[in-house]
């Protein structure tokens, strides 16, 4: 078990959660800091990657919610408060230097982190990401009967440079799935069904309930050790005196 | 400094069963100028884009494939041409061949080069980004082969035509091996030439290291474990210790010059260009241009290859507080800065560093590194250098010492000089002490004969 970094953050702004990763990336890359996982929620936010097609935006003018170009893998997306967003800055040199194998590592941390909630959730070939089959417990579908289409409960999308990861996953926990549709067609997928935890046990649920896990998870999938970092400072990693704390701690 | 030859930028391996990649955006334009090193495209493999670093310093010469395009892994994808020769076609066509088997044997080597998956080095690992090939800083293509500086040396030596030489390695090219083998056969055997390389496996992924328990505290003692960049650092230092087989030479100088010039013109720098004129910085010029007769200094070994840099990317390592790690920031290209660019670039760097403002391009690719415990007082060090790098130098405190000069009239006196040491430490793997005594001389003649208008 490699000791890794966690960084806990609140609702953090997409912009400014993207140059802490750069930073964090650039310490990752040296050796600096070991490999460094952040969680966190974001403001509204529709982001879009190297491959989004124009028409899959279709924001709405008086939607509230920037719009931002980045340079993760996959296309549009949404982040919204009640999603939990886990960016991994990992240095794939030590996790087998695969990026397929990296996909399936994250699906299968997300897959781990769903599990004590008694979400049973699956992979589905070629479609990057984390979905859930079956009937939910709850309506609309239990009313109906039928047999209801795949749901996709967390999207994946990762940046990388010289073999160090950025970007990473956003699991839906509790949020209104209408922005994934309506505002743009997320992840390029014309007829997917979004979903959330919250959605699938019929009960709120809170992002700070699956920290925990979904950090559990990621270390036993990635074989590495957390220790938490004062998130505070997070942005500030690069002022001498606080990295110089870190480097004592543990 | 050598001067590249056009080096070929091929679809990288991103995994076991990754067999293609997309282009999803090219970075830089065909005619456009590019640093070694530096994000040249993007690609796209599943949900992960990744950015393909160039190969080599020069101009976009040729893209030959657009964005949007899936080719698969190893295909030719664009050419890096050495700057001043973006013009020139590229030296894709081997020059007309004297005989058939030449012809036979270009036509080999050209096809590999096409066709073949990128040969990927298992031990070195230099990751799937692109790899320059080893050689190409030499003396590049001769009859349509590469040839290493190495095999160029060995054929002079032994008035071997390297033409005549079967080629065992990528692309039919003639490796050390080869030539040696050539040489004691005596004879221009011609073996047939193996099929396209087979795929090297992936690097085996590094075996987890089983937790080591921690030791127990005897009495007067505390235990705390170590933390992951202390565990980084040892860790590259032993690596480095065991691979490198390091000599420290070192040279007094006399910094008499560079202290009255830096007094008349720290204000100007200050004041005209907010630079904070250090004495690191008049070192790293004299270093930098002492790097220029020395290329050696500014070289690695890759394999039994020796591949010199025609840039200079000085590391400067920055020590963080309390003893507690280190960074080392690279100002790229320093061989293109004059003193006051030099300044600038290290306060840039340092500014950086604490300013969370550091991506991961500052801290890559370094080709030469300056440590400075002087600034605590120390007057003598045997530093570690930063694989793969060749050499490291250390700068010691400036001390005000009496020493023997001679006066005007060419007698002995004694005099209080502002004397500093420059430590140097270097792989006397490919440096021999003459080599680096010859390089440190130069940098100490720079130091002492500061001559304003060069600088």
């Amino acid at each position: 078990m490699e000791p890794a970094y966690l960084l806990n953050l609140g609702r953090t702004p997409y912009l400014e959660a993207w140059e802490l990763q750069r930073s964090l990336a650039a310490a990752v890359s040296q050796g600096a800091i070991p490999d460094t996982v952040v969680l966190l929620e974001h403001p509204p936010v529709v982001t879009l990657g190297r491959r989004t097609d124009k028409q899959e935006v279709h924001v709405p003018e008086d939607a509230e919610v920037d719009v931002v170009e980045t340079d993760r893998g996959g296309k549009s997306t949404y982040h919204g408060p009640g999603q939990l967003v886990c960016y991994p800055i990992l240095d794939l040199n030590r996790h087998g230097r695969d990026v397929k194998k990296y996909c399936r590592d994250l699906e299968e941390a997300v897959i781990q982190t769903l599990a004590p909630f008694e979400l049973e959730a699956t992979r589905i070939d070629g479609l990057t990401g984390v979905w859930l089959k079956g009937t939910p417990p709850t309506p609309p579908h239990a009313l109906s009967g039928a047999t209801p289409p795949p749901r996709k409960i967390c999207s994946i999308g990762v940046h990388i440079s010289r073999w160090v990861t950025t970007h990473g996953y956003a699991l839906n926990v509790d949020l209104d799935p209408a922005p994934f549709t309506q505002w743009i067609t997320a992840c390029g997928l014309e007829d997917a069904a979004f979903t959330t935890m919250a959605s699938e046990l019929g009960r709120p649920l809170s992002v700070d309930e699956v920290r925990l896990h979904a950090a559990t998870a990621l270390e036993h999938v990635f074989q590495i050790t957390f220790s938490e970092l004062p998130a505070g400072e997070g942005a500030g990693l690069w002022e001498q005196p606080l990295h110089a704390e870190l480097a004592t701690r543990r | 400094m050598a001067t590249g030859t056009a080096v070929d930028v091929v679809m990288p391996q991103m995994g076991v069963s990754v067999s293609e990649g997309t282009i999803t955006k090219w970075l830089k334009q065909e005619g456009e100028a590019i640093e070694p090193d530096e994000a040249l495209l993007e690609i796209s493999t599943d949900k992960v884009d990744t950015e393909v670093p160039s190969p080599a310093g020069g101009v976009v010469q040729k893209i030959m494939a657009q964005e949007g395009e899936t080719v698969p892994v190893g295909t030719k994808i664009a050419v890096i041409a050495p700057e001043g020769e973006a013009g020139e076609a590229p030296a894709e066509a081997p020059p007309e061949p004297a005989t058939a088997e030449a012809a036979e044997e270009a036509e080999k080597a050209s096809g590999a080069e096409g066709e073949t998956p990128t040969e990927a080095e298992a031990e070195e690992a230099p990751p799937a980004p692109p790899q320059a090939e080893p050689e190409s800083d030499g003396d590049g293509r001769r009859e349509g082969k590469f040839v290493s500086p190495v095999v160029a040396r060995i054929a002079s030596e032994h008035g071997v035509d390297v033409s005549q030489v079967e080629g065992t390695g990528r692309g039919g090219r003639v490796t050390k091996k080869d030539i040696l083998k050539f040489i004691e056969s005596g004879a221009p055997a011609r073996e047939t030439a193996p099929a396209a390389p087979p795929e090297a496996p992936e690097a085996p992924a590094k075996p987890t290291e089983p937790a080591r328990a921690a030791a127990p505290a005897g009495a007067g003692e505390t235990v705390e474990p170590m933390s992951a960049m202390r565990k980084g650092i040892a860790e590259h230092m032993r690596r480095s210790l065991d691979t490198a087989a390091h000599v420290t030479t070192t040279f007094e100088v006399d910094l008499s010059k560079v202290v009255a010039i830096r007094e008349g013109l720290k204000r100007e720098y200050e004041q005209r260009h907010g630079v904070k004129l250090t004495y690191l910085a008049f070192i790293a010029r004299a270093t930098v241009d002492a790097i220029g007769k020395w290329p050696w200094m500014n070289a690695e070994l890759r394999g039994d290859s020796i591949v010199v840099k025609n840039y200079v990317n000085l590391g400067v390592a920055v020590a963080l507080e309390g003893g507690k790690g280190l960074i080392v920031p690279v100002i790229k290209n320093a061989e293109d800065l004059n003193l006051l660019g030099m300044a600038r670039a290290i306060q840039d760097v340092a500014d950086r560093a604490r300013s969370k403002k550091l991506v991961p391009d500052d801290v890559q690719g370094g080709t030469f590194t300056i440590t400075n415990p002087g600034g605590y007082g120390a007057i003598h060090g045997t530093p570690i250098i930063s694989q793969p790098q060749v050499g490291i130098l250390d700068v010691e405190a400036m001390v005000k010492r009496p020493v023997v000069i001679e006066d005007e009239a060419g007698k002995d006196a004694i005099a209080i000089r502002p004397m500093m040491n420059l430590c140097l430490a270097y792989d006397h793997r490919l440096v021999d002490g003459a080599y680096a005594a010859q390089f440190m001389r130069d940098v100490k003649t720079n130091l002492q004969s500061w001559d304003e208008a060069a600088y």
